[in-house]
């Protein structure tokens, strides 16, 4: 089954398989490597997580500047997400078989922005184009777990902002 | 030939031009972000209406980028922080 998203009152209520939980569960850890890397202009994944401001040379003070006040302030917000979505799931109640969790609107805010961060890991990685259609994936491709991790959190945050949107 | 001195137009600064150019909040296409992703992240960041965040979408999904905010440098590094804040690529510029 998929994931299910209903709303409720301003927040939203998830209803997810064991193995749903499971893949949940372990993004946090993946996206706070990903989040904890060193600050480098030729990685890729930190570049995606954190773009320059500016692009004109001639601002490269001022875009130091606004690194050195912006960086601190988006890394902790986003790790603080990591904990609320984890601690959450923690509270998860099992109702026929599936895992159910009742998310007020903080904490769906939390859970869209910890799947979009790793969808931008992950996406980042596999180089993936906005051409999903062409991106069949051969099953035997060491990358075919991570595709189908990413095409899952794709449906799901879908899910999540087609429910909030209404 | 006129001996009328010729009058020497000083140079404006970047700074003296700067109080009636606004910066330029550009949102820059992506292969990750979904669509209805930026749509929801436009509206609640700039509180803009369904259609306007729609639109502003498109123009980044078709054209590659879209100006979604202007104002001060102030401004404009706040907003290109709160998009970043949500996973958007934004960049900010002072068109000349």
């Amino acid at each position: 089954m998929s994931p299910q998203v209903d709303r409720r009152g301003e927040g939203i209520v998830v209803t997810l398989d064991a193995n749903e939980v499971d893949l949940l569960r372990a993004i946090p850890g993946e996206v706070r490597g990903a989040l904890e890397r060193p600050a480098s202009k030729d990685d890729p994944v930190y570049n995606r997580l954190f773009p320059s401001a500016y692009l004109d040379p001639t601002e490269e003070s001022a875009e130091q500047e606004w690194q050195e006040l912006v960086h601190p302030e988006l890394l902790q917000s986003r790790l603080a997400a990591l904990d609320l979505m984890l601690s959450t799931l923690d509270r998860a109640e099992t109702k026929r078989g599936r895992a159910v969790v009742e998310l007020a609107p903080e904490e769906v805010e939390a859970w869209l922005g910890v799947v979009n961060d790793a969808r931008l890991t992950l996406g980042t990685q596999l180089g993936v184009t906005e051409d999903a259609e062409a991106e069949a994936i051969d099953p035997s491709d060491p990358t075919a777990p991570a595709h189908a991790a990413y095409g899952w959190l794709t449906w799901f945050e879908n899910d999540i902002v087609e429910t909030l949107l209404g | 030939m006129s001996t009328t001195p010729l009058e020497v137009e000083e140079p404006l600064t970047d700074e003296a031009l700067g109080t009636d150019r606004p910066w330029i909040v550009i949102v820059w296409n992506d292969p990750v972000n979904l669509m209805s992703y930026v749509v929801y992240v436009f509206q609640k960041l700039f509180g803009y209406s369904r259609e306007k965040a729609t639109r502003l979408m498109l123009q980044v999904h078709h054209e590659g980028k879209a100006a979604v905010s202007e104002g001060t440098r102030e401004k404009a590094e706040a907003d290109v922080a709160r998009l970043h804040a949500h996973g958007l690529w934004a960049t900010m510029e002072h068109p000349s």
